[in-house]
This record gives structure tokens, sequence and C-alpha cells, in this order.
């Protein structure tokens, strides 16, 4: 009996217990499951292959293999990584390999990992996250689940072929897709193994721990071999996007008039002019009459109130929308009042005063010798590719194509809108068993469930079979398929476009309609970076060095955008139950205060060995709708903190770079323990990683369920310690730079991984800017895809550069007064240096010898590079004999070119 | 409406659209010749790149009646299997990562590149410059040009 191609919901896990020993490949099969899993027939595998699990299938005639990647494919190659990282453990043969990418499916995906079987095992994937590109972690958490599955198979065929050939399964290897039995000088295809392989017994766990290949055994994993499928399609014009999906004759493409200011209202408009349009079909308002404001202003992503033009192209859709636009009449709301540079000045007082105390050592206390405040504006994305999604509904469902960060995300929130719109009733998605939390995060989920449960009349036990009918009731009904994204860098994410398209699909049956966004659009609705304000103030002891310091941020988060916050228009059970769900929904904190994520980039993990310190967050409302933005919160953090330290060594006459040496000292690993204890950080978000190593025991064994992740300051040390080898810094400070050139220095650790930059630059008399050249050492743990990492680190650096030097989004009246890129200017190739130098810094020895886990594991890449950039640049131009730039963008102090 | 005939990639198209229907939304819409990228819609960021006489255009706010003057050749169109120079250098080079901007920055390279057989760092970049990339691949474009042009990468 065979259950390699049945996995099953993770909701099994928490009824059947432990000890089937049935897992394979990271997922479990229940005993009821596999009696109940149909068996494919010959037929049915002879028409689309053998599905081994739910990753890979077999064609039996030609050895054709497809290999689905379920993270989002968004230019930082991880549909062609992860598919690798299988590919060599399975030991595939990569010429026969066909990429898929997988739909949105919580089911397939959501389940946790490794060692499944064990209740209360913690989860790196919950729920949405299992396929939510973000936060840098596709990597961190399918490395091992991709090898194990991959070993998996290999181990099934070698098991095949063992039982065909009679022999012991010792004798044999796999190389390339086929057996071989070296005794005998026999061999045989993986795909001519598939009756046999059928009725294998799955491998459990601790089997594919076994059957994992040495490193030095790996193919792809590593190695420069590593494959980028995409990229021929992509240089031919091959390549599917989200505007480019054919979906058949008869699709409509919509262009829609929003409100400029979040959550204001439609009250009228004349289709008159817009309809006169050759090629205009309809002029309809995008959401419906009736449907429920929750006041947030991006609460649970439904998209700015908007009329949409349907017309037979683009430029008929283009040209409607300039009609209708003059005609559309809004109740602005509220937000209407909303200045940027007004809230700039309120984040400034946030951060007079005192704030809550998110970590603290020693005590901070007396006059303070320097102080800096720093400041960064609301950012926008931008990705080359602006928003588009296109949808088709019959008979009560709807097909969704979407470039998406978020598969499941924008399935759930879809589906919410269209089948469950009532805001009360939609927070039961969010429902979860406390056990399955942290110790820390459980009272929050506790009293979240029980108001819920109140509030609904239900008891809690029922709200789980709720959340489940809920659940399935959305993915049977609305299905996300995902294309290849031009650019993310979070804006994709939200799933707001793609949920446009589907409230006009509900309108027109049949009809598939597209909805495209100009550049416009996604610069005046994007779910910005918050705009923040960062104060320093430290004591500077004798030897030039803080003896304490007050750190303090106030920035808006973005659970203020994603859950309704407080309002005097709701009755307050509502105000209640929504400031509840945000509190247990990820640790997510409370209105005007920062949710737990964004106080792990750069705040409550200051990595400085200063004896005093106080972290605090400062109060910050929300008017306009706030996201993610490549680095998110390390943004702003790192701009502050980076900027600070070198301040500090100049007001010591130090070198900046010694400095920062001594400023994080020797190093060292902090445990959880240590964060809660000595640092007073009650329940560090570690980007959804343990912290500590994680053990159970199994069948009377003491297994590791997952390694740590711990921050580790020595890391930060290497990374410095190298760049500035690669940078020659000491050289240079001894004078080697002339006048007019300065080199900084910024190091930062995020998304698990640790990165440290040296910009070069020059500065004229004029006061123009050239950026020569950038260094970056980077610790990310385990390089699986050299060339990709490297990649990333070049993009992830010039995407900081042009945010430091160029991004700015203000507004006035509620509404964005950027439009497009000539007014949100963003780097081009002439202002790129001459060169950046990436190097990988391994872990130390002394690392590897203390490192919770068996190995240190991948950690993040696409974003870790962004957010050291800013402060480096600034330190530079301070070492050129520029101004010291306190504030994003620095073109309002300098000449950029 | 009127009635053009369009000449795209060697093909003749009769197409029936408004005069001013800029170039980029009758290659994609009409003839389904998605390679060609809308990123701004005025001009900025050359995803919408195609070669109007060998000569690099923006089809966003090219009207067709224009386009109809010419030859129009687009990402399609450049080599018959991806064997241009730009084309083997962006894939030697790795250069893509979102790939969305890519046509237009190899439709850009390669109409300096019919220009000038060799150019010089400041004209790579002088040509270039209208070309956006959000991923970051200005360096690596920089080095598949010089590479395509039969020259050394940094």
């Amino acid at each position: 009996m065979s259950g390699i191609y049945r996995v099953t919901r993770r909701d099994f896990l928490r009824t059947a217990g432990f000890g089937t020993g049935a897992v394979v490949f990271g997922f479990a099969i229940a005993p009821d499951d596999l009696f109940a899993a149909k068996i494919p027939s010959l037929r049915e595998i002879a028409h689309t292959g053998l599905p081994l699990g739910e990753f890979v299938a077999i064609k039996p005639l030609s050895g054709d293999l497809t290999i689905f990647t379920h993270r989002s494919e968004m230019g930082q190659g991880i549909k062609s990584s992860l598919a690798a990282v299988l590919a060599d453990e399975m030991e595939a043969d990569w010429s026969k390999v066909t990429l898929r990418q997988a739909d949105a499916d919580s089911v397939k995906f959501g389940v946790p990992f490794p060692y499944p079987e064990i209740p209360g095992a913690p989860a790196i994937v919950r729920g949405e996250d299992a396929q939510f590109t973000d936060s840098s972690r596709s990597m961190a958490a399918y490395y091992m689940p991709m090898r194990l599955f991959g070993a998996g198979i290999r181990l099934v065929m070698l098991r095949a072929a063992a039982k065909k050939w009679s022999v012991p399964i010792a004798d044999l290897r796999a190389e390339q897709q086929r057996v071989f039995h070296d005794g005998s000088g026999r061999s045989i295809a993986y795909n001519h193994l598939l009756l046999e392989a059928r009725d294998i017994p799955l491998p459990n766990t601790d089997e594919a721990y076994a059957a994992l290949k040495k490193p030095e055994q790996w193919r792809y994993i590593g190695k420069e071999t590593m494959p980028f499928n995409d990229a021929k399609d992509m240089v031919t014009g091959k390549a599917i996007y989200g505007a480019d999906v054919n979906v058949g004759r008869g699709m409509l493409t919509a262009m829609i008039v929003r409100c400029p200011v979040a959550n204001g209202k439609l009250l009228s408009f004349d289709a008159t002019a817009a309809m006169a349009v050759p090629g205009v079909r309809f002029v309809e308002r995008v959401l419906p009459d009736n449907f429920p404001y929750t006041g947030g202003v991006g609460a649970n992503f439904v998209p700015h109130d908007g009329v949409a033009v349907i017309a037979d192209n683009t430029w008929a859709a283009l040209r409607g929308r300039r009609a209708l636009s003059p005609t559309v009449k809004w109740d602005l709301g509220p937000n209407a009042s909303y200045d940027s540079d007004a809230f700039r000045a309120e984040l400034q007082e946030s951060t007079s005063k005192p704030g809550k105390v998110v970590r603290w050592r020693g005590d901070v206390v007396g006059g303070a010798d320097i102080k800096a405040d720093y400041y960064v504006p609301h950012l926008a994305q931008t990705p080359m590719e602006p928003p588009a999604a296109i949808a088709r509904y019959d008979n009560g469902k709807w097909e969704i194509w979407s470039p998406t960060q978020g598969p499941e995300l924008a399935q759930h929130y879809i589906g919410l809108a269209m089948l469950e719109p009532d805001p009360v009733k939609g927070l039961l998605w969010l429902v979860t068993e406390p056990d399955e939390l942290r110790d820390c995060e459980r009272p929050s989920q506790r009293a979240f469930n029980e108001a819920l449960s109140q509030m609904m009349s239900v008891p809690v036990s029922k709200l789980f079979e709720l959340r489940d009918a809920l659940k399935k009731k959305v993915r049977d009904n609305v299905q996300v398929h995902v294309t290849l994204l031009g650019g993310g860098f979070g804006r994709k994410s939200n799933p707001d476009y793609a949920m446009e398209a589907a409230f006009l699909a509900r309108n027109h049956p049949g009809v598939p309609i597209r909805v495209q966004w100009t550049r416009e659009d996604d610069v005046q609705f994007s779910f910005y970076n918050a705009a923040a304000y960062e104060h320093f103030e430290a004591g500077i002891g004798a030897n030039g060095l803080p003896t304490s310091l007050l750190q303090r941020s106030a920035f808006t988060s973005f659970f203020a955008t994603i859950f309704p916050p407080p309002s005097p228009a709701f009755p307050p059970a509502l105000n209640d139950i929504f400031a509840k769900a945000r509190a247990a929904f990820h640790n997510g904190g409370e209105y005007l205060y920062g949710s737990a994520i964004e106080r792990a980039q750069g705040l409550e993990d200051n990595p400085y060995d200063i004896p005093n310190m106080r972290i605090e967050n400062s109060p910050a409302p929300n008017h306009i709708r706030c996201g993610w933005m490549r680095s998110v919160a390390n943004i702003y953090h790192a701009f502050g903190l980076c900027s600070f330290a070198d301040e500090m060594a100049r007001a010591a006459d130090r070198d900046p770079k010694d400095y920062l040496l001594d400023l994080i000292g020797q190093g060292h690993m902090f445990t959880e323990k240590d964060l809660r204890e000595n640092e007073h950080v009650p329940c560090y978000d570690n980007n959804l990683f343990p912290i500590d190593r994680q053990m159970r025991s199994i069948g009377g064994q003491e297994k590791e369920i997952l390694p740590g992740f711990p921050p580790d300051t020595r890391r930060l040390r290497a990374c410095v310690e190298r760049v500035a080898q690669m940078s020659g810094w000491d050289p240079a400070k001894k004078g080697r730079l002339g006048k007019g050139r300065g080199l900084g220095i910024a190091a930062h650790r995020s998304f698990l991984s640790y990165v440290a930059l040296v910009v070069d630059v020059s500065l004229n008399d004029a006061n123009e800017l050239t950026i020569n050249e950038v260094w970056a050492a980077f610790d990310c743990g385990r390089v699986v895809n050299p060339d990709r990492v490297r990649a990333q680190m070049e993009g992830g650096i010039l995407y900081g550069l042009s945010l430091a030097l160029l991004g700015e989004i203000t507004v006035k009246g509620g509404a964005v007064q950027q439009t497009n890129f000539d007014d949100y200017p963003v780097f081009r190739i002439h202002q790129t240096p001459k060169r950046i130098t990436s190097e990988f810094v391994p872990p130390s020895k002394a690392v590897v010898d203390s490192y919770p886990g068996t190995e240190v594991p991948p950690t993040g890449v696409g974003e870790p590079p962004t957010a050291a950039v800013a402060p480096a640049l600034a330190n530079a131009i301070v070492a050129a004999g520029g101004p010291r730039i306190r504030e994003i963008p620095f073109r309002h102090k300098i000449v950029v070119l | 409406m009127p009635v053009f005939q369009l000449h795209v990639n060697g093909r003749m198209h009769t197409i029936n659209v408004d005069g001013n229907m800029p170039l980029l939304w009758v290659l994609r819409d009409v003839l389904g010749l998605t390679g060609t990228k809308f990123g701004c819609g005025v001009a900025q960021c050359g995803a919408c790149t195609v070669h109007l006489n060998g000569r690099a255009i923006r089809s966003c706010v090219t009207d067709v009646g224009v386009a109809a003057l010419g030859e129009v050749t687009t990402i399609e169109g450049l080599s018959s299997d991806g064997n241009h120079p730009c084309q083997r250098a962006w894939l030697d080079l790795q250069v893509p990562q979102c790939g969305f901007c890519q046509p237009g920055q190899i439709m850009t390279a390669s109409a300096l590149l019919a220009a000038n057989s060799n150019p010089t760092d400041e004209a790579i970049d002088a040509a270039m410059r209208g070309n956006i990339c959000r991923c970051g691949t200005y360096p690596r474009i920089r080095d598949a040009v010089r590479k395509a042009a039969g020259g050394q990468t940094s």
C-alpha cells in the first residue's frame, strides 16, 4: 500500500496522535486516509504520470518529471532553486525536469514540518504562511523539507529496484534518475520502476533523514551549476506575468477610478462619457453597494472604493477611465485630513516622550551626551510589473490568475470578501488552537478565541468546526493560479488588485475580467512602508563608548491597516474583537504600537553590547494603507541605528569600523531565555523561526525537530571584519582616499541573516554624489544557490541605494502626491556603482561548534542586503566631507545626478 | 475605424483600430505579443521598448498610425530562437531576476549595438538609462552588453 501520491491535511495531525510511522517527505499520512486514498489507475499514471507526493510527478514512458514549486517566483529564483534541492536529493535528471508553479493550496502545503506527527511540534509554516512568499523565508523553511522529500523518493526507487531484482538495497545506487546494480552491471530508469514503486511502503521521516546525501555528493546545492530555468523565457518574451495570461477569447479589461483617500466612499458617477468611448462595455462600481465596511483603511485587504471601466482592450479602458474620472464624486472621509508633513511632526513629538519599553537591560539614567533623530518617509515598492489580475466567475466559483506573493492569502481574503464579507464571521479564519503557538503567544490567542465565541454565541470548540467549514468553503470555491511576478518587493503580498477582479467577475458570469493597474495606480494605491521617526540618546563613557543607549521608534504598524483600528463609529464589542484578533495574530500588538514582527526588525534585536539599554516603541496612528516593502521595518530601524553608531564614533574621534566592532563586542549567541530574562523581550519574533533548537522525544529518542536560528552577534562581527578586509578599509582610513571621497560602513541582522556593507562615495564641490563601489559581506548560513544569492545581494543593495537617495511618498489631503517614475524616481543604470562585490562569510568554527542544531541552515537572502544600505551611504557621505544626512531621501541634501 | 497594415516581426497584419492607439496595446491586446511589457505608459521606464526600423522606441507613446509607416520588431522577433548575441549574453551572465523589464532592456541594447558595435561604458549607460530595472540587474546588464559586443566583462 502506497501513500506516496497522497498527502493529508494538517488537521489530521491534531487527532491522529503520533507513532503511525507513516510519514514521508515531510507530510503525514493518516491511516484512515491511506485506506481512503485512491491508488491511481495505470491509465491515470500513463496520462498524468505517477504523482510522487505533492511536488513531483513522473511520466512512465519518457521519465519526464514535473516539479512543482509552491513559493512564488518574483526574481529570487526560488522556483528553480527549491526544485533543484529536491531534484538533487532524488537524483533527478534535470534535463527531464519541467517546472510548474503550484496553485494556492493550504491543504497540500500548510503542514508543519518535519516530524508532523508530533502534536505541538513547532511549525515554521502555518496556514497561509506555507506559500506566503515574504520575509525571505522560502529557503530557510523549505530547504530541509525539499531535501527529505527528494531523498525519500530516491529511497523508494532504490527499494523498488531491490524488489524487482531481489537484491539487497545496499548493493544499489541511484544516479540521474536510474538505479544501478554494479555487481551485475544492470541499471534501470526510475520510470520503469513505477509499478514496483506504487506498492513500496513509505519511508518515514527518520529513514528519509538517514537517506540524505552528504554535501560532497550534491550536484546542485551550493554549486554554480544551480539552474535558473525561467531565464530563457524571460529573454525571449515568452515568460508569462499577470497581464499576459491567455484565458481564451472574450476577456475584457478593466481600469478603475479609485477614491484617492483611504476608506473614502463613492457618492456618484456619470457613465455617459465613458460609455461613449468605442470599445467600452460597462461602467460599474467595484464593491457591492451593501458591502460591509469595517472602518479600517485597508482592512482585510479590501480595495479602495472605485468605479471600473470595462472594455474590449486596455486602450479603450484607459480612454474610458479618462472620460469617467472627472464625474466621480467621493465622500473622502476622515483620512482626507492626512498630511505627511504634519504627520512627521507628530512622529517627532511622539518620540520626544517616553514610549512603551520593548526591551531593557541595566538602567538608563542621567543626561545624554549625544542625541540624534532620523526620519524615513512613506515608500512605495514600484515593482516593474504594475499590479494586474484576471478573474473568471461561473456557477458560484472563482478562478483567479494573479502575480501574487501570497497565493493562499489571496484565496483567503478573496474568498471572505466574496463568500463571507461579515467582518466578524471572517475572523473565524484566525481561530487557532493555543497549543500550536509558543507559550508567550497563547494568552492573547485564548482571549481572542473566547471573545469570538461569546460574540458568535457558540462554544470555543465549535469555533474550530466553523473555521474549518469556512476554510473549506473558500478553498472549494476560489482557485488561485500564480503567474510569474514582475517584481514583488512586498507590494504583491496584498491581494487587493485580485480582489477587484473577483468582484467585477461576479457581475459578469463566464466573462474573464482582467484588472490592469497603471503605474499611477501603483504609486498612488500601494500599501506603503510606514513613515517612521527614530530618536537616539547615548551616555558616553571615558573610553568614548556608550555606557547607556536610549532608542525610540515611532512608526505605523502594518497591522493597523489589516485590522480595523478602534473607532467611535463601532460598538465597543466590535472594537474589542478587532483588537483581540490583532493581538492574537502573530503577536500583532495593539493599536498605535508596533507588532512583534516590526519590533523584531531592528528594535528588540539591537546588536550592540552596551551595559544599559532601553528600547521604546512610541505611538503612531494610521491614515493610509501601510504594508511591506523589501526589508520593511529594518529600513528605518537600521538607518537610525547604524547611522547613530557612526555619529558616536565620530563624536569620540574614533575610526567608525573599529568603533562598530567595539559596539558589537566579541559577540555572543542569544537564547530565548537570554532574551526573556536578561533583555526583557518576552516574545521575540524570530521571523517565525525558533530561537532555540527544538527537540522532542520520538520513540524514546530525543530528536531534533528543528534547528535553532538564534541571533548571534559573533556572526555580525565576522561580517564587519570581512567587509573591512574586502574594501581595504584600514589602508583607506590611513589617507589613501583623496579629498571629497569617503567610505561608510553599516552592519545589520535581519531575516535571520547577517550583512555588513562598505560604500565608497565621492562628493564634489557642487555637492554632486558619485557612488564608486560597494562591498558586501554576507552570512546567510548554507548558501544553496550562490549565483542567485549574489544576484539578490546586487539587487538588494541597488534597491537600498534607490530608496535612500530618491525614495519619498508624500501625502496631502489624504491623497498621495506622486504619480509615476518622473516624480517618484528610482535608481537607473548610470547611477549604479562601477562595481558591487559580495562575499559569503561562512559561520566560524566557534559558531558552528556551538550551533543549536545539526547544521547552520540557510537563512534569508532577498531582503537582508537592503536595510544596511542607507546608513552605510550616509556614513560614507560624512566621510567624504558631506553633511550628516538624517532623513530619506538624501536628494534633499545632496545632488544625485 | 481606420484599417492599418502593420509590419511586425516580418509579418504583415491588417488591423482595425483607432489610429492613436499606442503600438504597445496593439501588440499586446490585438496581436497577442505579450513579450512587450507595460511599465509606466509615459516613456519613463523602457519596459515597452521595441524597434521601429531598427531604432529603439517606446511603444507606449507611439501611435499605431506612426508605427504602420515602418517595420516593427518585438522581442519575439529579435531572433528565431533566442540566439541574438544580447539574448545569449543575457543568459550566459544570468542577468534576469524577475525578468519583466528584460525584453525592453534587450531591445534597447540590441539597437545600441546595431548602431555602435563597440560602445564605451559611458555609451552603454547613456543608452540604457531609459530602461528601469527594479530588481537591480544593472551591473549584469552592463556586463552583458559588453559581452554581446564581443568585449570583456568586468
